[in-house]
């Protein structure tokens, strides 16, 4: 009896051991091989997110040449133009220096603007783990506009003339195809000095997000809050919704809005008329981004 | 009657350790892979493939990192993993096959076929294809090349960018295989 308890041991022994040499080779090698944490990747399609920044930079060495485009009608129900009565246009050139660092310039053809930025990624989302659940991008922007007096009266002086823009990018892909943005922002205006006891100072956040709805197509929308709107005149929250395609080092962005402005600080601030299909409110948007790698790996 | 039994159980011990020790492993296999067309070459490389094999059976399994492929420009990277092998979903291709009329007591090289299933972007395929096997003292090398057609695997390229990427990629492969420690 006794031995013939042994005997089953020694048969469940000899199963067992035969079991655990025939632990698959792949399980072995996928328990061995764990999927480290790595940054997550595009957030956004491009470092634009519609109209405004997103928490995206370029990787360093890329520089980016960008063309945007945004075309609207005069409300009038006379007019004979050819497609749109208006075009604002800005062309832009940015360099990332490093992956986290990017310097960048424009020039607008609305009061021949000249801008310039710095963005700095300060922390990049992981995909596993909870070392760094958000992306934070900071930004800082500066404007120079060629403006006049509103009175006819001479040029600005130059503390007029330019404009400033913060903003703390936050972002979280939240899915592969799902992401969000809040972006504080801060903006100082000096034009707003010409306005008797106007603050230059503006306070807003922005919201924004897309949904991916292919490999190289998303849906993008935009929408900033402008805590205290200027008194003198009516502005509306600028909105955007759009359509980003990538196409290999090209990234073309469609989109539907209310701002006919690039720089931050106007279109946040100063977005003079809501978001609808009337003419005149109506305002297509076209942005054209083209990617050069300078340094290859 | 009760050496036997021993016996048996002994037996069975060393049973699970002998296929313990005919298993290999390489865990900086390298695996690089290219894509030309006339309009753009695509090149990209990963030396942090782990793979194993049973020395005595022939079997043989690979597990790839899609995240570790090095490309040449950075946003061939992000495209690769973002819009066509979807690596948020698919973090890793694996491959189980085996290596066929394999020789366990082979010395110097020889060409063998090995046949198994490819798993890449989540679809499976059977796949078969030459590699040379060599034996160096303790060591087992595999090595070679194979093509991959794109379509096998549900990787969507966009009609427009298809003349910048190629139907079948070309992928070759180097794992030098060492005895598991301990």
């Amino acid at each position: 009896m006794k031995i013939n308890q042994l005997y089953i041991l020694g048969v469940f022994a000899l199963i067992f051991g035969g079991m655990q040499g025939q632990e698959s080779l792949l399980s072995k090698l996928e328990k061995e091989q764990e999927i480290p944490s790595y940054e997550v990747l595009e957030t956004f399609k491009g470092t634009y997110l519609s109209i405004g920044h997103s928490v995206e930079t370029q990787k360093k060495g890329i520089l980016e040449v960008s063309s945007m485009n945004r075309f609207w009608n005069k409300p009038i129900e006379t007019s004979q133009s050819f497609v749109a009565d208006k075009w604002n246009a800005r062309v832009g050139l940015s360099y990332a220096f490093t992956d986290r660092f990017t310097f960048g310039a424009g020039y607008g053809t609305g009061y021949k603007s000249v801008d310039a930025y710095a963005k700095y990624r300060l922390f990049i989302q992981q995909n596993n783990g909870r070392k760094s659940p958000l992306s934070v991008t900071l930004l800082q922007t500066a404007v120079h506009r060629d403006k006049s007096k509103y009175d006819g009266g001479g040029p600005l002086d130059f503390s007029e003339k330019i404009a400033f823009t913060t903003q703390v990018l936050i972002a979280r892909k939240i899915t592969p195809n799902f992401s969000l943005q809040i972006a504080p922002t801060y903006i100082y205006r000096g034009e707003e000095s010409l306005i008797p006891n106007e603050s230059l100072n503006r306070y807003a956040v922005g919201f924004g997000g897309r949904y991916r709805i292919g490999g190289h197509v998303s849906v993008v929308s935009e929408y900033y809050y402008v805590f205290n709107e200027v008194d003198f005149m009516e502005t509306y929250g600028p909105f955007s919704l759009g359509v980003n395609w990538e196409l290999s080092d090209l990234l073309l962005q469609f989109k539907l809005t209310n701002a006919r402005h690039f720089t931050e600080d106007k279109f946040i601030a100063k977005t003079a008329n809501n978001f609808n299909t009337r003419d005149g409110n109506f305002h297509f948007g076209f942005h054209a981004t083209y990617v050069i790698h300078f340094k290859k790996r | 009657m009760n050496k036997k039994v021993l016996l048996i159980i002994l037996l069975a011990a060393y049973s699970g350790l002998s296929q313990e020790a005919s298993e290999m492993i390489d865990r900086q296999g390298s695996i690089n892979f290219f894509s030309y067309t006339s309009v753009e070459n695509i090149k990209a490389k990963n030396n942090q493939v782990f793979s194993n094999i049973n020395a005595v059976t022939g079997e043989i399994a690979v597990s790839i990192l899609m995240r570790a492929f090095v490309f040449e420009k950075a946003l061939m990277e992000e495209h690769f993993n973002e819009s066509y092998i979807e690596s948020d979903l698919y973090p890793r291709a694996k491959f189980e096959g085996e290596i066929l009329d394999f020789n366990p007591s082979m010395t110097g090289r020889e060409t063998k076929k090995i046949r198994g299933v490819f798993t890449l972007h989540g679809r499976e395929k059977e796949i078969e294809f030459k590699a040379a096997v060599e034996k160096k003292k303790n060591k087992y090398i595999v090595s070679g090349d194979l093509e991959l057609t794109v379509k096998d695997y549900d990787i969507k390229i966009p009609p427009i960018l298809s003349p910048n990427i190629a139907e079948t990629i070309t992928a070759d492969f180097n794992f030098e295989y060492v005895p598991y420690e301990n």
